[in-house]
């Protein structure tokens, strides 16, 4: 869900999503970079995240991964499910807390 | 195709190379940017990154199978389980292999026969012509100066040739032969639009009266006789005692009709008398439609131009109309019918065929649900586990295939043995194209259908139950698709063992026929008389004379003598005749009768009864009075009230005399010429001496001459001695044509025994084929509920108990299997008896059939009940109660 947030802003490579997603959670989320490319793969072959290669500011060729219409209803439907589920945590915890959803 | 798919996968893993580069690179040149040195910045990232050839591999888990690779996967995996149960493999490999295998035998004869063009230019317009004898319904030769008037006056075709088969005795070169040819009109090769391998085609001029002997002969002959040597043109054989020159050579592989003739000469060039003469009809025409023109057209046409002749030719010609057929149609004949009959029988087998594997597959799945329900659990989509079974079906199928082109090859040897002898186009029958993929063909459809039914029922398989029953599986729905399964088969094979029986009934009924003479104990054969002792006709009848009256002296004949036409021989020589000397006014109306020219001890050689008055004699010469023998059925149908003997008969054409009476001297019994079925319709019979035909007609009676011999010995044993004989009176004289009376009758059989034989053979394959899957299925059931019978027995079941219990079942299937079997035969038989000559002496609905087949069926099936049936009484409660 997090790389379809985050490949929904715009197309985007590899790299960069792993910087991104360093970024926002603040070096939070700590994971083996390898392993995304597999997830990409997989998103890809859903029909959830469409790529081509482009070319980057630097010059060098680099396939940019982008969400499809598909995956942007995946996204959606997601978000609403991790909403529905902080909601009810936080009510069962107590805190008034809303919305931590990214 | 697999190099493509190489290309594209060598793409990908690039791509995909180049992708995480991209990302290590990046990574490495931002950890520079930051101050690191750029080893300390390499190691980081790749530290980060974690194992490469993980993450590759991870990737390529994710890639979609194509459907090549998954193919590939499905293949391997589908031979690996099969390799895993061989006897089952082999069970069901077999049964195919021996339904596909007959399917293919028999389809590779429909399709050389029938299927395939004719090897001629657009043989599509290709048609026989001959003369229709609108009175009687039968198609019949016609003469030369009709030909003629045809070519003349007709507008419906490109060309129209005339041929008449005729045998020669080729006496030079090399040794003596007797050979088949054919005389043809000079435009015979350019109708059919075929072109010599060598040399040129007979001319017009070659093709009148006076013109030089030429000849085209087959490959054959020039491979023979002339080792294929190109200087063969120019050179001369000797043909019945003429010299020939050879113009032209054949093709190899040429052929038309059955009798492959080897040597072609001009039809116009003959005996001047037989080619003006209006009554001799032995002729046939061969013609190229014109494009656009329809066979009806043509047929219209003709009748025109036919009846423009009879009128102006009043005395001689019959109201006749013309005949057209296709020309396929006419060297094929019913032999098509035959073969599509037989063509269905077979299908029947492979169906039978398929239930009995289909069965095997139910009953493997069931056994299987337990790895199904494992591999469902595991994520495994229905679709996957429907095409694994369905791959494995049509590897099966596929092998099936294989072998039983195998089976094929070795079965058309078969087909071809039994086959009548004059199978049209034999040598066009082969294992070609076609076949092939008419084989491969059935073999997919097989594996898909008798693959998917029991695939999309097993893959139904619930999984927590799967897993629970451990191998047990669930039942239920199986045991119900099997009991049909065996329903069908039972139905089916009830079907071919009908129709069987309906033909062996047939065959039995001819085999009580009376032909009207004695077949057994007779010998026949042709000889070539020498050339130089046959240029008049009185030495041809000296010849004759001195010839028989030596093989009568061999020890061990008992009689002997020559006919120029013997019963079921397939020939005819018919012609007019009428009762006293009064001209019937309507030539139409003029009864015809089949002629016998005979040596005067002919009658007695076949033990045809006289049944009033005296034999011919040696004194009924050319010196003495016209005398005749006629049969029981002219003497009842035209001398009803009298004695016949001594009556006379006018013969319209005695050779070149008109209007010849005869004295009738004496009545016999009435012969089968045709066939012991009688369905061509019965002529009445003249017998009259072979040495009263006068001059000019008798050289054309002499190709016809057949010597019949009664000897009680065996062929092989008198037929050397005969032909020392017959080489002492002339080194240069061919025997052939040698058989015996009982081959006749056989091959006479011919139409009946060959679809009989494989009906019969076809029905017992589908009986066996029945029996092994009501066997397996019952079998099977009662090892399914050994744990129900222990029950029964520990509750006091008595052994007789158990045996009604499963053979009660197996009885249902049965019962329900012959009931349908029987309506489905009660249709089908109607087919078998829609083939004019087919059946004989028995009816399609024959009780007899009717109640005998149904009972063997069902008692094939209890016995197939009982031997597991008996295993289930002697179990053992305790050990059935156990039994897992």
């Amino acid at each position: 869900m997090l790389i379809l947030k985050v490949a929904a802003l715009q197309p985007i490579h590899g790299y960069a999503i792993v910087q991104r997603l360093q970024q926002i959670s603040k070096d939070a989320l700590q994971i083996r970079q390898g392993s995304l490319y597999p997830a990409l793969y997989r998103l890809e072959n859903q029909g959830w995240l469409k790529s081509e290669w482009k070319t980057t500011e630097g010059g060098r060729d680099a396939k940019f991964y982008s969400l499809t219409k598909t995956g942007r209803r995946q996204l959606d439907a997601e978000t609403a499910g991790w909403k529905r589920l902080c909601e009810a945590i936080s009510l069962v915890l107590g805190t008034g807390e809303r919305g931590t959803g990214q | 195709m697999k190099w493509r798919s190489w290309l594209q996968r060598r793409r990908w893993e690039r791509r995909m190379d180049a992708e995480l580069q991209f990302h290590l690179d990046c990574q490495i040149s931002d950890y520079v940017k930051q101050g690191l040195s750029q080893k300390d910045a390499e190691l980081r990232a790749s530290r980060e990154f974690g194992p490469v050839d993980l993450a590759k591999d991870e990737c390529r888990d994710q890639k979609p199978l194509e459907p090549l690779d998954q193919f590939q996967r499905d293949v391997r995996y589908a031979s690996r389980s099969l390799r895993k149960s061989p006897g089952f493999a082999t069970a069901v490999v077999l049964t195919l292999a021996l339904g596909i295998g007959a399917n293919t035998a028999i389809f590779s004869v429909l399709q050389g026969v029938a299927l395939s063009p004719l090897p001629y230019h657009q043989p599509d317009r290709l048609v026989l012509v001959a003369l229709y004898n609108r009175t009687l319904g039968y198609a019949t030769n016609l003469s030369y100066p009709d030909f003629l008037d045809w070519q003349r006056n007709s507008h419906s075709f490109e060309q129209i040739a005339a041929f008449k088969g005729q045998g020669f005795d080729l006496s030079s070169p090399g040794a003596p032969e007797h050979i088949d040819g054919k005389e043809v009109s000079s435009n015979f090769f350019g109708t059919l639009g075929v072109k010599l391998g060598l040399g040129r085609d007979l001319t017009p001029e070659e093709d009148r009266t006076g013109g030089v002997p030429a000849v085209v002969i087959s490959n054959r002959l020039w491979q023979d006789r002339f080792a294929g040597n190109p200087a063969t043109l120019g050179k001369t054989i000797t043909l019945d005692g003429v010299d020939y020159t050879i113009v032209g050579v054949l093709r190899p592989g040429f052929g038309f009709g059955n009798r492959q003739a080897d040597v072609y000469t001009t039809l116009g060039r003959t005996d001047s008398l037989l080619r003006n003469d209006r009554t001799i009809h032995d002729i046939i025409c061969v013609a190229r439609l014109r494009r656009q023109v329809s066979v009806g057209q043509a047929q219209a046409e003709m009748n025109a131009v036919q009846d423009h002749i009879d009128e102006l030719n009043p005395s001689t010609e019959r109201g006749l109309g013309t005949y057209i057929l296709p020309l396929k149609q006419f060297f094929i004949g019913d032999v098509e019918g035959t073969l599509v009959l037989l063509m269905g029988a077979v299908g029947f087998v492979l169906l039978i065929a398929s239930a009995n594997v289909a069965n095997l597959l139910l009953a493997r799945s069931t056994v299987r649900t337990r790895e199904f329900a494992v591999r469902l659990a595991l994520g495994a989509s229905r679709l996957q586990i429907v095409r694994q079974l369905v791959t494995e079906s049509l590897l099966l199928s596929i092998i099936g295939g294989v072998v039983g082109l195998g089976i094929a090859k070795w079965g058309i040897h078969s087909v071809l043995a039994a086959s009548p002898g004059d199978v049209p186009r034999i040598d066009n029958i082969s294992v070609n194209a076609p076949v092939l993929l008419f084989t491969f063909g059935i073999s997919t459809i097989v594996g898909l259908v008798f693959g998917l039914f029991p695939a999309l029922k097993s893959s139904k398989t619930d999984v927590q139950a799967g897993l629970k029953e451990g191998g047990r599986g669930s039942t239920g729905g199986h045991q119900r698709a099997q009991r049909v399964l065996v329903t069908v088969q039972i139905a089916l094979a009830l079907v071919l063992l009908t129709g069987g029986s309906l033909l062996f009934r047939t065959i039995h009924n001819l085999m009580a026929v009376n032909p009207g003479f004695e077949t057994r104990q007779v010998i026949s054969f042709q000889v070539g008389l020498s050339p130089s002792s046959v240029t008049t006709p009185s030495k041809v009848r000296i010849a004759y004379q001195q010839l028989i009256d030596r093989i009568r002296q061999i020890p061990g004949v008992t009689a002997a003598d020559i006919t120029a036409l013997l019963p079921l021989s397939q020939q005819d020589n018919s012609g007019p005749f009428w009762v006293g000397s009064h001209q019937p006014a309507s030539m139409a109306q003029i009864p015809r009768a089949i002629y016998y020219p005979i040596g005067p001890d002919y009658l007695n050689t076949m033990e045809i009864p006289l049944l009033r008055g005296r034999s011919l004699t040696r004194a009924d010469n050319l010196d003495s009075e016209r005398v005749v023998v006629i049969d029981s059925l002219l003497a009842r149908a035209y001398f009803p009230d009298r004695d016949a003997v001594g009556q006379s008969l006018t013969i319209p054409h005695w050779g070149a005399a008109l209007n010849v009476a005869a004295r009738v001297v004496g009545v016999v019994g009435h012969v089968e010429h045709w066939g012991l079925d009688g369905s061509l319709g019965e002529k009445p019979q003249i017998y009259y001496s072979f040495y009263q035909l006068p001059d000019d007609i008798l050289p054309v009676f002499r190709r016809e001459v057949t010597f019949a011999v009664r000897t009680p010995l065996d062929a092989a044993t008198v037929m050397p001695v005969i032909k020392n004989v017959v080489y002492e009176a002339g080194s240069d004289q061919p025997i052939y044509n040698i058989h015996t009376m009982q081959e006749l009758v056989s091959s006479s059989m011919g139409r009946q025994r060959f679809p009989m034989l494989f009906l019969v053979a076809f029905a017992a394959l589908g009986l066996l084929l029945a029996f092994l899957g009501t066997y397996g299925v019952i079998s099977y059931s009662t090892t399914r509920r050994v744990h129900e019978i222990g029950i029964r027995t520990a509750l006091g079941a008595a052994k007789s108990d158990v045996l009604q219990i499963v053979i009660g079942q197996g009885f249902r299937i049965a019962v329900i299997g012959v009931a349908t079997g029987v309506v489905a035969a009660l249709i089908l038989t109607r087919v078998l008896s829609s083939f004019s000559r087919l059946l004989f002496g028995v009816r399609a609905s024959d009780p007899l059939t009717f109640i005998a087949i149904p009972l063997l069926l069902i008692s094939a099936a209890l016995l197939a009940c009982y031997i597991p049936a008996r295993r289930a009484a002697r179990l053992d409660p305790m050990i059935a109660l156990r039994h897992e």
